[in-house]
């Protein structure tokens, strides 16, 4: 259980703007910063939280040792995050997806201060144990909150998402993304991005493409081998039968279950957390279907947004996600340019024939 | 009573080199009363056992001359295990493995044979074996009881309790934890990253990530770097332990 100084804890998000240099081995407790509790609360129990399970590479910026790797080797690799060992990483692209979850976390434990139905930032990654000073003290620069981690030293993590009920794993090789879904992990792979729209620092946002995300690719199958007709004609015909799952419905289940939790409190305008649905599909015809789907398996979305097949960028840009999940590089990429974090989830149908785009050069063995 | 056998098939080992592994020879060989079967059953210390003799095989392809190896030690003390002496000489013979020298005693005096061969790790499946070995300054360690199936040398080390502070002196045992760990990482420092034929892992249970990193640094102070490490923080451990497949786990609050 968790103590609040009342008055003076923010339940709002973080301050990015006053990350301070501190050594290493201070304590990382804050009595000065007014935003922070002054005891650390205790990291809750897997099978009770919701378990984000998430890559070195995509929480912080290691471009740089990424190249070195790459390029001159494992133990040149090594050699130099050793001796950098100090200087703190720059955020990644998952990092303002991690603060946010941590903001709901605050809020969470100011409603509910015995409960354990929290998000659990998990670091996974292949790394070797001799990163890990580096890694830890970066994480202590940039005060997240993560506990828990596993530095594989180059084996797989995948048993070690199951052994912490991960919920979501985030990472930036699609071969360990792949690995994760077939057992049955939701999971997307991340990727650098130049541009970062600033997101709101109040409400954690999720937005889902539909078909082959939260819904299984059967639709999508149709449409591929017969058309846009008959996918239309098909969707109608079967409008009452709700679609299999997809990857990522669990996770749209258990942000729903944390939800539940705020309106509990009677916050359901103001939400701290918000999921959208951004699909190609129409509003008029197959996005019936889609929505008594969720309504079948009791799930809510906040907003569907049913772009008819138009480009989803101006719709993200309105939305601001702080990340946005699709099965297709096209849509990826396409977000990715107006500055939303967007991730590929590699699944279904649209896996075998990729749409035009830059495919991503990760090599699958470098360490994450 | 104490009494040792050399193995005349292996090579003796530099004694003031070698990292001497003591290990309970009904860990090793399950032999039953059953006489008719000469061939024992082979028991959960098996798998080490043979990790530790390749680690040894490939410590001598890096350098001929090596001094610094494993040497393997089995200690009978019960009395059974005593009358099938000679089946379990001729089972290391008949499985290859390098056993230095055997050790005989009675369950009173099985310490003193441990002392008597400066052993530098003791590895049981019996706890109190382990406390008792502890209490006279031997760094001892429980057999990881579901047989590990890696070749690699897998050593999972407990971080939770390796920063004593130096406010008190350390125990004697805790002397014999710290040696043998250095000696451990010299050992590691004679392999690269990758394709290593033993693996030093740490885990910490409590805590968070201070608590790891704290451990990875005093590790490191003594020369000791781990491949990997694992943070769990309060989460359960078997799950993990089962994956991490280690052959022996040293956990040091045997010690205090």
């Amino acid at each position: 259980m968790s103590q609040n100084n009342g008055d003076t804890l923010t339940a709002r998000g973080p301050d990015l703007t006053s990350i301070s240099n501190r050594a290493p081995w201070e304590d990382a407790r804050m009595k000065l910063k007014p935003s922070t509790p002054t005891r650390k609360p205790k990291p809750p129990k897997p099978e009770n939280a919701i378990t984000i399970g998430v890559s070195a590479r995509v929480l912080f910026n290691m471009e740089k040792e990424q190249q070195i790797y790459e390029q001159q080797g494992l133990e040149d690799y090594i050699k130099y995050q050793m001796e950098h060992e100090t200087q703190p990483f720059s955020p990644g692209p998952a990092f303002s997806f991690v603060k946010a979850l941590e903001a709901v976390n605050t809020q969470l434990r100011e409603l509910y201060p015995d409960s354990e139905e929290l998000f659990d930032v998990v670091l996974m990654t292949n790394n070797h144990a001799y990163v890990g000073l580096r890694l830890i003290n970066t994480i202590n620069h940039h005060q997240l909150f993560i506990e828990r981690f596993c530095m594989t030293g180059g084996n797989s993590p995948i048993g070690y998402l199951k052994a912490y009920h991960t919920n979501l794993y985030l990472s930036s090789d699609p071969d360990k993304v792949r690995e994760a879904l077939e057992e049955g992990i939701a999971a997307a792979t991340m990727f650098t991005q130049e541009k970062i729209t600033e997101v709101s620092d109040t409400q954690l946002r999720v937005a889902f493409d539909g078909d082959a995300v939260l819904f299984s690719d059967e639709s999508e199958r149709i449409y591929k081998a017969h058309g846009l007709d008959k996918f239309f004609e098909h969707e109608k015909a079967h409008e009452n039968k709700p679609l299999d799952h997809g990857p990522l419905k669990c996770f749209l289940e258990a942000l729903g279950k944390l939800q539940k939790k705020f309106y509990g409190k009677g916050q359901r305008m103001d939400c701290p957390i918000r999921t959208y649905l951004v699909t190609a599909r129409s509003a008029a015809s197959s996005g019936t279907r889609a929505l008594k789907t969720l309504r079948s398996w009791g799930l809510e979305i906040d907003e569907a947004l049913f772009l008819a097949g138009a480009p989803k960028g101006p719709m993200l840009e309105k939305i601001r996600p702080h990340i946005f999940f699709d099965d297709q590089m096209f849509h990826v990429e396409g977000a990715a340019e107006i500055g939303t974090v967007a991730c590929h989830v590699p699944y279904g149908i649209s896996q075998a024939m990729p749409k035009k785009g830059i495919n991503d050069k990760e090599t699958s063995s470098a360490p994450k | 009573m104490v009494s040792t056998i050399q193995n005349t098939d292996v090579k003796q080992k530099e004694a003031d080199r070698a990292v001497v592994v003591a290990v309970t020879s009904r860990a090793v060989f399950d032999c039953g009363a059953d006489d008719g079967d000469e061939v024992c059953e082979v028991g959960v210390a098996f798998p080490l056992l043979q990790a530790l003799q390749r680690v040894n095989e490939r410590l001598l392809e890096e350098n001929p001359s090596e001094s610094l190896l494993f040497d393997v030690v089995l200690i009978t003390s019960d009395s059974q295990q005593q009358q099938q002496s000679s089946r379990i000489i001729s089972n290391t013979r008949h499985h290859g493995l390098e056993i230095s020298r055997f050790c005989f005693s009675s369950e009173e005096d099985f310490t003193e044979s441990l002392l008597k061969n400066n052993v530098h790790l003791f590895l049981t499946t019996d706890r109190d074996e382990a406390a008792q070995a502890s209490q006279k300054g031997v760094f001892s360690a429980l057999l990881n009881g579901k047989v590990a199936s890696s070749e690699q040398l897998r050593v999972v080390f407990c971080g939770d309790a390796v920063i004593r502070t130096d406010t008190e002196p350390p125990s004697a045992s805790q002397d014999a934890a710290q040696s043998f760990w250095a000696q451990l990482g010299e050992m590691r420092r004679r392999f690269g990253m990758l394709d290593s034929p033993l693996s030093l892992v740490l885990l910490t249970s409590r805590g968070g990530r201070e608590s790891c990193g704290t451990a990875l640094q005093t590790l490191r102070s003594r020369g000791v770097n781990m491949d990997e490490a694992y943070s769990l923080a309060g989460a359960p451990q078997s799950p993990i332990l089962s994956l991490l497949r280690p052959h022996f786990l040293l956990i040091n609050h045997l010690q205090d």
